[in-house]
């Protein structure tokens, strides 16, 4: 049939929705259209009203002042740090765990994936205060270290791999296995390259979720010299200084890094999301 | 012999396979589930602990603020996952058969305040908000209505917290929805039109149904993601104006790390543990199937 859309016919209703759509998605960017250019006004000009809808002088001052005034660069490093050994250590022993709850056979092994996947959707912080006691215990308040590895206690990891490793064939296993290659070696030369798009989307989805992350961090942290940037910025806001756009030049400096990773990676997003969500 | 051999040493590598992410799970997840259910039971004073039964539990539920927190979280969840449902089958639903530059650029949109994360974007509602020198109370008074303090006032600090944390969030839904929708085979819709049905027929009767799974999955996250709300309460009201927006969370943070009541705030740790495990229970369900 020519000239036949895959879509739904075209409605007024259908228009109209969508111009509301389009709508709100633009009035869901203000607030942050309205955190940039107040961050680079400076102290009178942020709060006059009626305000300068575009900033009229523009002034670096105040992101300035963030990096004197506070170890805004350290805090950024203790976020990266953080995120990035959170996520590798999951990526490498859930890949470990995901490849042998797929590929290997083990006594118990179904009970230990039900026990172990029941957790998928307990937050750690319904266990902060115990989970506090243990970091303590370890001697790692007020280090990284005591900020990473509870991240690494999640199923989320295995969850989100074990369909890519249950969708390889195990006659690729058994025909390495023949050739005489460890399992190590199976894993890591035959099923990695496959299963790569799985931690791409984990490294993505992990990476942002513990860059964001506030509450543990906030708890694990206590001074000022081990804050990630999350922690560090909210601190702004009760801050003395009254000049709200020092605050917002705060809050931006936190936003900026996502925002890049969002436009370089939008698509492993909507991809990541919707492979962590049902599977028909 | 050999086969057993075999067998024996098959089973060790699956258990030395798993171990690295097991003793992370036992240590940080497990152990402290148990240790949070022991320690409820207690009265923790520094390095003393009594036993006390259950009395930090019926403590809870005769303390206004516990009891205040628990009614706030639930009307926090109702409300916040009905607009974030509602919103994002209203948004998808529009979009999903629309150009593909089209669909990103909403996608975007909605998805970037969740990037910024719940941080950001409560300290920008913060100033926002501010009743001094905000830019929403500036527009309410330029609109002629009477001056109101958004967030001092304890009849509207629930519907703006709950309006922010709404708007800060949805576009997750929003992707999700959007996935789903463009997965629900075209011929269905090809059917109904030949039948002559509107798209708002369509929507109601063919779209929104195919999509249950994902609205199960959807409510669910959203439901665990609120009741344990916290950023937004901490840095938009402290929990004020006068316990008015204190929540579960909210409760729990401040008994375990200002007020130094273990005992409690562990006790709501159970509570809130148990709720998230009987709520999960239905996509559990749904992942072990699939094996």
């Amino acid at each position: 049939m020519f000239g036949r859309k895959d879509k739904i016919k075209k409605e007024p209703f259908d228009i109209a929705s969508n111009i509301f759509v389009t709508f709100f998605a633009v009035l869901s960017l203000f607030p942050l259209y309205w955190l940039f250019t107040s961050s680079l006004k400076n102290s009178s000009d942020v709060v006059k009203m009626p305000p300068d809808w575009f900033p009229k002088t523009i002034t670096l001052s105040n992101y300035i002042e963030v990096f004197n005034s506070q170890p805004a660069l350290r805090w950024t490093y203790n976020s990266l740090v953080v995120s990035l050994v959170s996520t590798v250590a999951l990526i490498v022993v859930s890949c470990l765990a995901a490849y042998a709850f797929s590929k290997l056979k083990f006594k118990g092994k179904n009970v230990l994936f039900i026990i172990f996947i029941s957790s998928l959707m307990v937050p750690k912080e319904v266990v902060i205060v115990p989970l506090f006691r243990i970091i303590q215990d370890l001697g790692m308040v007020n280090t990284l270290n005591g900020m990473i590895w509870p991240n690494v206690a999640t199923a989320f990891g295995v969850f989100l791999l074990k369909g890519f490793f249950d969708s390889i064939p195990d006659s690729l296993r058994e025909s390495a296995k023949m050739d005489g290659a460890s399992e190590l070696k199976v894993l890591y030369q035959i099923m990695l390259p496959i299963v790569k798009p799985g931690i791409g989307a984990l490294f993505i989805l992990n990476f942002v979720q513990v860059w964001n992350d506030y509450l543990w961090q906030l708890v694990v942290g206590q001074q000022n010299e081990v804050k990630t940037l999350m922690v560090g910025v909210a601190t702004l806001m009760q801050d003395l200084n009254p000049n709200f756009a020092y605050k917002m030049a705060g809050a931006t400096v936190a936003a900026i890094p996502m925002l890049i990773i969002f436009v370089l990676f939008q698509n492993y997003f909507t991809r990541g999301l919707s492979m962590g969500a049902v599977k028909e | 012999m050999n086969i057993n051999r075999a067998a024996l040493k098959e089973n060790m590598t699956g258990y030395l396979f798993i171990a690295p992410q097991f003793i992370l799970f036992l240590l940080f997840l497990v152990y402290p589930i148990f240790e949070g259910a022991r320690l409820s039971l207690y009265k923790i004073n520094y390095q003393k602990e009594t036993f006390v039964g259950f009395d930090n539990y019926i403590k809870l539920f005769s303390d206004p603020v516990f009891v205040k927190s628990t009614i706030n979280t639930i009307i926090f969840v109702v409300f916040i996952v009905a607009l974030t449902v509602l919103f994002g089958i209203f948004v998808a639903s529009a979009v999903f058969d629309k150009n593909a530059k089209y669909v990103s650029f909403i996608r975007g949109s909605y998805y970037i305040p969740v990037m910024v994360s719940m941080v950001v974007m409560s300290m920008i509602w913060g100033f926002l908000l501010n009743p001094a020198n905000g830019l929403i109370p500036f527009v309410t008074r330029e609109m002629g209505l009477p001056a109101v303090n958004f967030l001092g006032n304890k009849d509207l600090v629930l519907p703006v917290i709950i309006f922010v944390t709404f708007a800060t969030n949805v576009g997750q839904a929003i992707i999700l929805y959007i996935a789903a929708m463009i997965g629900v085979p075209k011929d269905l819709f090809e059917a109904a039109e030949i039948d002559g049905a509107s798209r708002m027929q369509v929507i109601r009767q063919i779209l929104i149904p195919s999509v249950k799974p994902m609205t199960v999955y959807i409510t669910i996250i959203n439901i665990i993601a609120v009741l344990k709300i916290f950023v937004v309460i901490q840095l938009l009201t402290g929990g004020g104006p006068n316990n008015a927006s204190t929540t579960l969370m909210y409760f729990l943070y401040n008994n375990a790390f200002k007020y130094n009541q273990l005992g409690i705030a562990s006790a709501v740790g159970v509570i809130m543990f148990t709720i998230t495990l009987l709520l999960s229970i239905p996509q559990l369900r749904s992942v072990l199937k699939n094996d």
